[in-house]
């Protein structure tokens, strides 16, 4: 008959919960209790009743007490003694392996490096606004609206700030903030742009933006009055004392410089270098065309930011949120085209915060953070598993002292800490080598990044502190598998050196996870080579039109036909053309034009050009003329694209000539000539409908053809054919094809960052895959050695060591081909309408030279391992 | 003098007290239970007496090993002398007050 037993897993989890203390009485206790309970009654009830008496046993003050006292028996206090001990023994073992503790700290400190940015960026964009003294008191007004995808606007309509300003009663101050000042200040005929805010006058008290010299509150009372900036100071005045100067802004008329600021910082959301008083902004008025000064509902045109008074109450901030949104509906009717609700936030979370439409300055949206914190893990995560799997595949290395220290009496969770001790020394020494690696990287990563002008990455002792805390912290995550490993060795076991099958025991996961590495590292290096051939194929498409030699000067408001007329004097300019934009880089300007049949407007681009633009581009045209010389009415040309022709249903080139347009704003055009279609735009966009116009007033630059062999001189030539016409401004001037190759700048900055995470990946993937080919040859020494006795040659043993490795480089390879191709042929590149597809060369080229690497790495030990002489490595046996 | 002592732990003295050379866990809870009524938990019975002998209370040693309980050896408890007094002392107040209640205790048929 079978026996009736109680619960095994009841008793597991007692025996388990009072580990070592003495609990053999109340164990005792608790079974005899079942066999009388079975008795009495059914077995289901007994063994009920057996796991109510073990938790209530388990949560007892009789097994607690004893659990104490049993730990009596070694002291589990960690004296100083004992953490000197550690520190010992740890230093003298990472002495001892020097090769594995190199690679070690080496793998770490590059995967670190990238984390080291990330904390720095991190820990300077929290500090974003926290300067100003009112911090807590101040909030923005956004707006959330109809348009797009319910779209969200940091700006808010002019009327709501009065509104608040003279009906709500708990508001202490309300500041409106207008940044379209902008433009040539001019100060005794020196010409500088100069960009800032029009703000109330009481800007300066609510904000802690410090004066040097004027008073906060009195400084721009008056509407003519302006603060500027010490370095905005520095570059219109020098060392001169800039109080009382008078500033002449063109659009915006003469300011006199009534205080100075000392320089703004860097962890501010809004970054100016002048303010004037917006009362100027109210004065100039409507009629100068500023889109701030207008009054209407409809228009998201100034910043709005409220003052809290001292001590608000908590739902003060709803209050007036649902004052605003009680306005809202009364102003914006429910059927309009255009209807906003109005939403508060604090000044802190500003930045870092929500990307919203008409930003004021960086915000630093937290979804770009979140992507640069997943590449940090993607890089951190396989450094610490390295560790980890060199840690425990060395087991057999380290079980003799394990289990001395067993034996003598030490408690399971001393070895746990000492072994932690030794992965923090690790990581804080490769703190150390990381923060080199920071050091070296941290201004090319920061000029890499859109907003770096707003971004300070000197360390200070914040992050020094949580660098040091981040180091530790990874010594805990590389460093608690092997130390659960080794504090969970039996003694018995660990001092027979009979512990080596455990240790295999976790190798699925290993390899999956140098499968994973390498699959990574194999991503970022398809990720290089398929961008960097994306982007020379870029470079060298054929727009459709000419950019060599073709040079770019910005005319900044210079009449064109005193241009031309300078400009054609010089040898080195063969033409002179003129245009509003840029080729190729185009992003401008569009009107709207009806089509006849369905009254439909259609957008079409237009771009205003002289009448040798097309000439000098070699940009071809199939039918008619080019713009005339001298004709009065050439305004009212225009030379369309055979795009234009399709969109409209014009038919033929030929029958399209002087057939008649209707433009909005500028009337009936005629078309005098067809062009065959070109790229006006960047690849990205489709060719669209467009037409060239002719108008002098909107000409921005001069395209001239240069020819010289000496550039140098050419160009210091124009500068000097310059000064006689732009007098005090710069000569802006720059080579199509350098603009063309910036249009495309994201495709280098993504080679850049592609290209040195994948570094990083493979490096750290190289010295995993050292650390374990080592071991694995070390392990298998005697083997090799047996083997060669028995006649196997060099080569087949090192291929017989390499195999296992190889193979799963093939299978990272399986794995991260399709989904790099997938992510990059449908994510990555989906956008660009003319692309080049990716080739069979770059996706062999990138598999190739991962194998290259992790070939060489593992040949690199087998080889060494194979041909050694078999005498020496069976000597002892 | 000594700490006071609760209702529940007064119990447990007394029912050790009772039992004398055999009161070890399982035989004091069956006791207690029997005599009360009441069903009490291994869990709240080995705390109290626990928290018993560290105030000097109680006293106790290993038996020998049995085979109902699978070979494990019971724990049996004895008063110590301090045991005994607290329980004089108690007994002492309660007489006390039992001689002293103006109200008649005595059973009124």
């Amino acid at each position: 008959m079978k026996e009736i037993k109680p619960p095994r897993l009841a008793q597991k989890l007692f025996d388990w919960f009072c580990n070592d203390a003495a609990v053999e009485d109340l164990r005792g206790d608790m079974d005899e209790l079942f066999y009388v309970n079975l008795k009495r009654m059914s077995v289901r009830k007994a063994k009920l009743r057996y796991w109510f008496h073990s938790l209530s046993l388990i949560t007892s003050y009789a097994v607690k007490k004893r659990k104490k006292s049993t730990n009596k028996f070694s002291s589990t206090e960690y004296s100083m003694d004992m953490l000197k001990s550690y520190l010992l023994i740890a230093s003298r073992s990472l002495a001892k392996h020097k090769f594995f503790t190199i690679i070690n700290v080496l793998g770490l400190a590059i995967g670190m490096s990238v984390s080291l940015l990330f904390i720095a960026m991190i820990t300077f964009v929290s500090t974003y606004d926290e300067f100003h003294e009112n911090k807590d008191r101040i909030y923005r007004v956004i707006s959330k609206t109809n348009l797009g995808d319910n779209q969200e606007f940091a700006r808010t309509p002019q009327p709501l700030a009065e509104k608040l300003k003279s009906e709500y009663p708990g508001i202490e101050d309300v500041i409106r903030i207008s940044n379209e000042l902008s433009g040539e200040a001019d100060y005794d005929g020196k010409q500088i742009p100069m960009e800032g805010f029009f703000v109330d006058s009481q800007f300066l008290n609510v904000f802690s933006f410090p004066l040097l010299k004027g008073n906060a509150t009195t400084v721009l009372e008056n509407p003519h009055s302006m603060v500027i900036t010490e370095s905005g100071a520095e570059r219109m005045f020098g060392d001169a004392d800039p109080i009382g100067k008078v500033i002449k802004m063109k659009e915006f008329g003469e300011f006199e410089i009534t205080g100075v600021l000392k320089k703004l910082p860097k962890n501010s959301h809004m970054q100016f270098e002048i303010l004037v008083p917006f009362q100027a902004l109210e004065i100039l008025g409507l009629s100068q065309g500023f889109v701030s000064s207008n009054k209407r509902w409809e228009d998201l045109n100034i910043y709005s930011y409220l003052l809290l008074p001292n001590s608000f109450s908590s739902d003060e901030p709803e209050r007036i949120i649902s004052f605003m949104n009680k306005i809202a509906k009364g102003v914006y009717k429910k059927d309009a085209e255009f209807r906003a609700t109005f939403d508060l936030q604090p000044l802190p979370d500003i930045a870092p915060g929500p990307d919203l439409a008409y930003e004021i300055g960086p915000v630093w949206d937290i979804p770009s953070f979140i992507i640069f914190g997943v590449l940090t893990l993607l890089i951190l995560l396989p450094a610490c598993f390295n560790y980890t799997n060199i840690s425990i595949s060395r087991a057999l290395k380290r079980s003799k002292e394990i289990g001395l220290r067993k034996v003598v009496g030490g408690q399971r969770n001393q070895i746990f800490i000492q072994f932690i001790l030794e992965t923090v020394i690790v990581t804080l020494t490769a703190l150390g080598v990381s923060y080199l690696f920071f050091a070296i990287s941290r201004n090319e990563f920061t000029s890499m990044i859109v907003a770096s002008q707003f971004l300070d990455l000197t360390p200070t002792v914040t992050t020094i502190i949580y660098f040091i805390g981040f180091a530790i912290l990874v010594g805990f995550v590389a460093g608690v598998v092997p130390a659960l490993y080794f504090s969970k060795l039996n003694p018995v076991q660990a001092l027979k050196s009979k512990s080596s099958s455990k240790a295999s025991k976790g190798s699925f996961l290993r390899k999956s996870l140098i499968v994973g590495q390498f699959a990574l590292s194999l991503g970022f290096i398809m990720a290089v080579g398929i961008t960097a051939k994306q982007h020379i194929a870029t470079l060298n498409y054929n727009f459709g039109f000419d950019q060599a030699n073709i040079l770019d000067v910005e005319l900044q408001g210079v009449d064109p036909n005193i241009f031309r007329n300078e400009f054609s004097k010089l040898s080195t300019v063969q033409t002179v053309s003129m245009s509003s934009g840029i080729m190729g880089a185009f992003s401008g300007a569009s009107t709207w034009i009806q089509k006849e049949e369905s009254k439909d407007s259609v957008e079409v681009m237009q771009m205003f050009v002289d009448h040798n633009y097309l000439a000098n581009l070699k940009l071809k045209l199939i039918a008619g003329n080019t713009f005339p010389e001298q004709l009065d009415n050439r305004e009212h040309f225009v030379i369309v694209n055979e795009e234009f022709l399709k969109t409209f249903k014009i038919g033929n080139p030929v029958e399209a000539l002087d057939k008649s347009i209707m433009v909005s704003g500028a009337g009936e055009l005629k078309i005098i000539g067809v062009a065959k279609d070109f790229h006006f735009a960047d690849l990205r966009m489709p060719i669209q409908p467009f037409f060239f116009r002719y108008d002098t007033k909107l000409f921005n630059y001069a395209n001239l053809k240069v020819a010289s062999n000496d550039m140098h001189a050419a160009i210091a030539n124009m500068e000097a054919a310059w000064k006689t016409i732009g007098g005090e401004k710069k000569f802006e001037a720059r080579f199509f094809d350098d603009e063309i190759e910036e249009a495309y700048s994201v495709f280098h900055s993504m080679i850049k960052i592609c290209g040195f995470l994948g570094f990083l990946a493979i490096t750290i993937s190289c010295l995993g895959l050292l650390g374990m080919v080592v071991y694995a040859t070390e392990t298998r020494i005697k083997e090799i050695g047996v083997r060669k006795v028995m006649g196997a040659s060099s080569s087949t043993i090192a291929i017989l060591l390499s195999k296992d490795y190889l193979k799963l480089m093939l299978i990272a390879t399986v794995i991260a081909t399709p989904l790099t191709y997938l992510f990059f042929d449908v994510l990555l590149f989906g956008e660009q309408y003319y692309r080049i597809a990716i080739g069979a060369f770059e996706i062999i080229a990138s598999i190739l030279l991962m194998f290259v690497l992790g070939v060489g790495t593992i040949l690199s030990q087998t080889i060494k391992a194979a041909r050694a002489n078999p005498v020496d490595t069976l000597r002892y046996e | 003098m000594i700490g006071y002592i609760g209702e529940f732990e007064e119990l447990v003295l007394l029912t050790i007290a009772a039992l004398d050379e055999s009161a070890y866990g399982v035989s004091i809870k069956e006791d207690i239970e029997q005599r009360t009524g009441r069903s009490i938990s291994i869990g709240a019975l080995h705390s109290t007496i626990t928290r018993l002998e560290e105030k000097g209370l109680l006293k106790s040693q290993m038996g020998e090993p049995t085979q109902e309980r699978g070979g494990r050896r019971k724990r049996y408890f004895q008063l110590t002398n301090q045991g005994k007094a607290a329980l004089r002392n108690i007994k002492a107040l309660r007489d006390e007050l039992w001689d002293l209640s103006k109200v008649n205790l005595a059973f009124s048929a």
